[in-house]
């Protein structure tokens, strides 16, 4: 629905027409097919491989993601934990396998969520390289963020030390503001972890320091950059109020 | 006759016949692909058809039967027949049957009982599979005001989820540490509206954020950098309107843009100028149209936080989120 452009059409072919005619109608088979093993409660290796070729078509399927999951659930194998380790890392390489295809899928994300929770190893360090690379082709991909703070997340569980995971996640988005400067998804993460690292690092003078240099040099190379001028002003904020606004902002 | 301009002529004709062939297009993949949202395709396409004043142009008895055929075991409408339910259908389903007038054909308490069934721990997920987002905290508010039966939710803790999803920059995201982002600050907006707790909105910030949504070319984006794109015409506007700042972006040049991206043969509204239109992007370039008070054409005024037309609203008695708008919001 984003991003297509209308073409000058001519009045298809004949074969262009037979054609487009059979795709539809393999769609609308397999789509059926799906479609009644899923009324039936079919949950068969069989009707989970019929699940992935129709959502390979089409990721938005949100009723075929939910059958598919009660499949997996479903079959004997789920109760082996290394079958089910086995099958769950398929489905996330599947899932890596068909992201490029619609990355903004809200459907193909909570999949995924979905498979590291039901896990019984997940490796969270692996999630965090893969988003990360991610990131590096779309550096503003919403749910890219999204999914990378949910794995920071359970990473600082995971840890005694949540405090090192804070200063890796600063670290990173220096490192994508150094890249960018006007990477405002990594900016607005940022605004996330510096209550945080205000509080645990020994001075906290001089990370706001080092903060306000940052956010200056950001303003001097591009002056019109609304959201620097927006985090600079939060920077002074949170060092000169105390509004119900500010210790929000500052997670109290 | 002059050749009319789709720069400055809203093609009214053209878009209720592109909203009244959707339904036919069974020879398009694309057709048969989007079927899984065909519940909100109407919704979007009788808000065009209402706003421009020609809601008879579908049949309202087929579209409330194939709707109330939708809905499932579990109380919540699903996106086609047969499809399991989530929020976003439901929410569709039920202003579908309020414009056709038809909210009295579904068990109120059915859908209640299936949308306060999803709240855990103060927040609402959009089904049983426990995705969260400030879209759904909107969406529970907003089916329950229009069932009448809000006060069976826990409103407190939907607050709670809405205000940590507040930014440094005055914007909300999807959820706490989520992005400011212009459609999750219309479903934050709109959901506090209604609650009657948009005192907690830093209004000056949020205003500004929004206001900067707006290109060179007259068009809105989302996010700061990213592309202007019709749907945010709704998303920037409405909540700007709620804000009782509309007038902090220029709405003609908005209008020229909207207007740009009409496809002058086919009819319906694209993203932008030169994309393939969509019934999504025509019922917003419409709603964007009408809230920015576009003069070329006699459009219905929209409510900006139900998304439907002001007289079905009012006529609903859901028009008094009004009432409770901060007094110092009252310039």
């Amino acid at each position: 629905m984003h991003g297509r452009r209308r073409q000058h059409e001519r009045e298809p072919t004949a074969d262009e027409k037979v054609q487009a005619q059979q795709r539809v109608e393999r769609y609308c088979a397999l789509s059926t097919q799906v479609a009644e093993l899923k009324a039936a409660n079919t949950y068969t290796v069989e009707a989970l491989s019929l699940t992935k070729q129709l959502l390979e078509q089409n990721t938005e399927l949100h009723s075929v993601w939910n059958y598919r999951r009660q499949i997996f659930m479903h079959l004997d194998s789920w109760q082996d934990m290394d079958a089910r380790q086995q099958a769950l890392e398929r489905e996330l390489a599947f899932l890596l396998e068909i992201i490029t295809k619609n990355i903004k899928s809200y459907w193909m994300w909570n999949h995924r969520v979905w498979a590291l929770g039901a896990l019984p190893r997940p490796e969270w360090q692996r999630e965090l390289g893969l988003v990360a690379k991610l990131l590096a082709l779309d550096a503003r991909n919403y749910h890219g963020w999204n999914y990378r703070r949910f794995v920071v997340a359970h990473l600082r569980a995971a840890r005694e030390d949540a405090g090192a995971v804070d200063e890796q996640e600063f670290a990173f988005t220096t490192e994508q503001i150094t890249r960018d400067c006007a990477n405002h998804a990594a900016w607005h993460n940022r605004s996330k972890l510096l209550p945080a690292i205000l509080a645990q690092r020994g001075e906290p003078q001089a990370v706001l320091q080092a903060e306000t240099d940052l956010i200056l040099n950001a303003i001097y190379t591009d002056p019109d950059d609304q959201n620097a001028w927006l985090y600079y002003d939060w920077l002074l904020d949170i060092q000169t109020s105390d509004t119900d606004r500010v210790r929000l902002l500052r997670g109290k | 006759m002059e050749p009319t301009d789709p720069r400055s002529t809203l093609l009214a004709d053209k878009h209720v016949e592109f909203i009244k062939r959707l339904d036919k297009k069974h020879d398009e993949l694309e057709y048969w692909m989007t079927e899984h949202l065909r519940v909100s395709g109407i919704y979007w396409g009788l808000v065009a058809l209402f706003l421009l004043d020609k809601p008879a142009a579908l049949d309202h008895q087929q579209i409330v039967t194939y709707i109330l055929g939708c809905q499932n075991s579990d109380g919540g409408f699903g996106g086609h027949t047969n499809h399991d339910s989530h929020l976003l259908y439901t929410m569709s389903a039920v202003q579908v049957l309020l414009m056709l007038g038809a909210l009295d054909q579904i068990d109120t308490k059915r859908v209640t009982d299936y949308v306060v069934g999803l709240q855990r721990d103060g927040m609402v997920s959009g089904d049983e599979w426990g995705e969260q987002d400030t879209r759904f905290a909107f969406i529970a508010v907003a089916i329950l005001s229009q069932l009448g039966t809000l006060e069976q939710l826990d409103t407190q803790g939907i607050v709670d989820y809405v205000r940590s999803a507040m930014n440094y920059d005055g914007g909300f995201g999807s959820g706490p540490g989520g992005e400011s982002h212009a459609a999750q600050v219309y479903t934050c907006l709109a959901c506090l509206a209604i609650l009657g707790q948009l005192h907690v909105v830093d209004r000056e910030r949020l205003s500004g954020w929004l206001a900067e949504r707006q290109l060179k070319c007259g068009g809105l984006n989302g996010r700061p950098q990213k592309l202007e794109d019709v749907c945010y015409s709704w998303w920037v506007l409405s909540s700007l309107e709620i804000l009782g700042r509309v007038h902090w972006v220029d709405r003609q040049k908005l209008c020229g843009f909207i207007l740009s991206a009409q496809d002058e043969e086919r009819g319906g509204i694209a993203d932008r100028p030169g994309d393939v239109p969509d019934v999504y992007h025509t019922c917003f370039g419409m709603a964007g149209l009408s809230l920015a008070g576009f003069k070329g054409y006699a459009l219905k005024p929209v409510d900006p936080v139900y998304c439907m037309p002001k007289d079905i609203v009012e006529r609903a008695g859901l028009g008094s989120w009004t009432d409770k708008v901060p007094e110092s919001w009252r310039e």
